[in-house]
Order: C-alpha cells, then structure tokens, then sequence
C-alpha cells in the first residue's frame, strides 16, 4: 500500500496542476473544461434543438445538418478543428485551451440539442395546443408552457451527459493541455519505476468525481419521477366525456 | 468577407507516402471498431448475464467490473494499456510485448473491448429486463436449461428491444477509435496528425478523415434506423422516452 500512500505527496500537481506558478491544470483543468462546456452547449444547443422542431424549412434542415453531422463526428477531431485548423483558416491565434473548450463545446451543443428535442416531444401535445388556444403565441407557449415542462424532464439525461462530458474532457492530453490525464503521465515519466500507482491515482481522481455525479444524477431521477409532467389518466378523460354528453 | 489565410492543396492526400498511410489508417480504425465491437458484445452479453447470476460472486464481480470501467475514460484504459500493462506482467512477457510492431493496435484493441464492454453490459441488461417475465417462466415450463433459456428464448428477444441503443454504443465505439492515437496506433487520426507534422497539411487531410468518420457513422445510423423499423416491437413502444438516450449519454 505504501507505493500507493506515498503519492499523495504530489496531490496538489494531480488536483491543480502548476496553478500557483503556471496555468490551471490536472483535476481542476477537467472540471473547468466540463463546466464551461456545458453551458456553452447547453445554449446552443436549446437554439439547435429548438430549431429542429421548427415549422419552418430553413431552420429545420441546417439545424438537423448540424447537429447530425457533428454527432457523427469524433470529439478529438473537433477539438482538433477549433484548435489548430480554424484558426490557422482565419489566421488568428486562438489560445489551446479555449480552442479545447470550443471543440468540445460543439460536442455538447449537438448532444444536448438531442436531449432538449427529445425533452420537448416527451411533453403532451395537449399542453402547446392548450397554451395556443388560451391566446399565447407560439413563442410564448414554448417559452412559458412547453419548456418548463420539458427541463424538468430532461434533468436526468442532462446529468448523464455531464458525466459523458467530464469523461470526454480527457482527450485534451492529445493536443498537450495539462489535464489530469497529462499530470499522471508526467509524473509516471518522473518516476518510472512508480507508474502503476500514478495511474491508479489518475483514474481514482476520474472515478471519485464521476461517481459522485452519478449519484447527485440518480437523485435528480427519482425527484423527476416523482414530479413528472401530470397526465391526466384515460378513466378521467372518459368521465369528463360522459359528463359533457 | 475576409480573405482565408491558407491555401489548399488537396493533392496532398494523393502523394504517394502519405495516400499510403490514410489507406493503412482506414484499414486501422475499420479492423480495430469491428474486432471491439464483435469483442465487446461478447463480453458485455457475458458481463450482463453474471450481473443476473444465482451466485453472489458473479453478480459482485461484474459490477464491479462495470462501475470501475464506466466512471474512468477511455483514453485511460488506452493508455494504461499501452504503458502499464507490460510493466506489471510477469516472466519477461511485458518486453517481448512492447518488442511487438503491432502493440499499439493490439493494446487499443484490448483497451477499447473493456471501455467499450462495460456500457454494452448495461444496454444488455436492460434488454434483458424487458423482456416480460412470462417469457421466461414459459421457457422453465418447457423444461430448457438456463444457459437455452438465455440462447434460444430470451436473448434473442432482448437483442431487438436493445437495437438502437446497441446501434448507437457501437457507432460511439467506431468513433472511440480516433483515441488510438494517443498511443500512436496508425489509425486515421493517427495519420493525418503525422502528415501534418511533416507537411503543415494537416487541415486537407483532416477535412478527409472527418468526411470518413462521417460518412461511417451516418451509413451505420440508417442501418440501424431501417432494421429498427424492420424489426419494431411492441415491448419497445411501451419504454420510456428516456430509454432512447440511453446509448448515446456516456
């Protein structure tokens, strides 16, 4: 145990990296990236995943092209694209880190583009008819009626995306940025004949993060269970039926 | 509009050592998906069916299994793979592997069927728990054995329920492959970062790569989605919206 116990010593390079004297890095650099990812990506894509439920043609299909294609697309090689070749396109510079985060930003705004879609189909028809039908407009009963609905249900699947992101942030040790991935390497070079303690190290910094997230998401399940959209069970249907007749 | 500040040479992916190596890298990243994904299912279906054993020990193991895997990246295995898996073997068999050309592929391989396995266990599972109880009291009636029980009545079954979430993990799986790089198996990633560290080419051939994958993925989704609809049941209607997703979230 004692090989495992003794590389605690270098928990601040695993958790911040060469924060005070350099850049961000290691645990810290994960949770930065998967923090900004997500938001980043969650606006784009409630505007993807609102614009491929459009009536209209032209928002419909190169909302559909877009997050269709980038789905089918690897995360590296979009990180790759955001950070060396747009900006080599625009002859601009374009620091590694925000080049990282755009790429992987434009994962996170194709996947959940798909979960605010789903969300929003998941929510009865009745209640956009309904939210039309008591004078609001189109956009006002997606605002006010149908979203709200759709968030709450979308809750969990947020949460195993986020899960998904954390993971997927390390593969910026591809393209150099010092991760936790990129910290454990680096000490593993240190210190050759300690590798397979610096990578149980590196990958307890991964599975403690992911599996208290798993556990905040299976809360967030059983809360959205309970408090799930109301629909109206078929016996009341036909008893208000009857009652009209 | 402002001018781009690069000027394209497309024919860079014709000259002749580099069309080589985007060959080789197609052939790569093709050989390494279809033997992880045929790996994969094997072992996940495995993994799935000791997670429902009678025996505690199984039922322990595998999801233990399944936990460590799913909360740790796949890069991580790659490169635990790669690095630490010779090291800690015993008998000198870590040197005659790291002397091995084909490593790199072979640990990707190994690495990406136990990423790739554990999320196929789940899928599994939960195949496997929609199939209607009755279907396998009808199979113990009949007098078939556990083992046929999960061969000829309930996997099979199981198999269409979890279709498009199986489709979606192995089309993530394909994608997982640009990873080998990290431990430079000469994939498709692998060859357009070499050619553009030697050219300053790298966007052409990038722009290639990402066409490929594309074009993979896409083609494999529209199977996916036209078997799906072959083959639609009514166990499947009757699942949570959630349960889509399911696939595609981690």
């Amino acid at each position: 145990m004692e090989f495992l116990t003794e590389q605690f010593g270098n928990w601040r390079f695993y958790l911040l990296g060469s924060y005070p004297t350099g850049p961000v890095g290691g645990l810290a650099a994960n949770l930065m990236m998967a923090i900004l990812c997500l938001s980043l990506g969650l606006v784009a894509g409630i505007v993807l995943g609102l614009g491929r439920l459009s009536r209209h043609n032209f928002l419909r299909w190169p909302c559909a092209v877009c997050v269709e294609v980038i789905r089918a697309t690897p995360a590296l090689l979009l990180v790759f694209w955001f950070a060396f070749f747009l900006p080599s396109v625009a002859g601009r510079n374009l620091p590694l880190f925000w080049g990282a985060v755009l790429g992987l930003s434009a994962h996170a705004a194709a996947y959940q583009a798909e979960i605010v879609r789903a969300g929003i189909l998941a929510v009865p028809g009745g209640q956009f008819d309904a939210a039309l039908a008591s004078g609001m407009t189109r956009i006002q009963a997606t605002r006010l009626v149908v979203l709200p609905q759709a968030f709450r249900m979308m809750l969990p699947a947020f949460a195993s995306f986020a899960i998904s992101l954390f993971k997927d942030t390390s593969i910026v040790y591809i393209i150099g940025i010092v991760d936790l991935v990129q910290t454990g390497v680096i000490v593993s070079q240190r210190q050759p004949n300690r590798m397979l303690a610096t990578y149980i190290c590196m990958a307890m910094g991964f599975f403690v993060v992911c599996r208290s997230m798993a556990s905040v998401a299976k809360i967030l399940e059983k809360r959205v269970g309970a408090l799930s959209v109301p629909q109206t069970p078929p016996m009341a249907v036909e008893h208000r039926e009857m009652k009209q007749e | 509009m402002s001018q781009l500040h690069y000027n394209f040479d497309w024919g860079i992916a014709f000259r002749h050592p580099y069309s080589d190596w985007l060959v080789t890298g197609i052939e790569i990243t093709l050989l390494v998906a279809v033997v992880t994904s045929i790996l994969s299912f094997f072992l996940g279906t495995l993994l799935a069916v000791m997670r429902q054993s009678r025996i505690w020990i199984f039922r322990m193991l595998a999801s233990a299994y399944v936990g460590l895997v799913r909360n740790i990246p796949g890069l991580f295995w790659l490169l635990f793979f790669y690095f630490v898996f010779p090291e800690i073997l015993p008998f000198g068999w870590g040197a005659r592997l790291n002397a091995c050309n084909c490593y790199p592929v072979v640990a990707s391989i190994i690495a990406l069927t136990v990423n790739n396995s554990a999320y196929v266990s789940d899928i599994v599972r939960a195949g496997l728990l929609a199939v209607p109880a009755g279907q396998r009291e009808a199979a113990m009636s009949a007098g078939l054995s556990r083992s046929q029980q999960y061969i000829s009545v309930l996997l099979p079954q199981a198999v269409r329920i979890m279709l498009p979430p199986l489709s979606t993990r192995m089309i993530h799986n394909f994608k997982n492959t640009s990873l080998c790089m990290a431990i430079s198996a000469p994939e498709l990633t692998w060859a357009t970062q070499q050619i553009e560290s030697l050219t300053f080419r790298g966007l052409e051939v990038t722009a290639l790569a990402t066409g490929f994958y594309c074009a993979v993925a896409l083609t494999l989704g529209g199977v996916a989605r036209m078997l799906e609809k072959h083959w639609q049941t009514r166990i499947r209607n009757e699942e949570p919206w959630t349960s889509r997703l399911y696939g595609i979230l981690d």
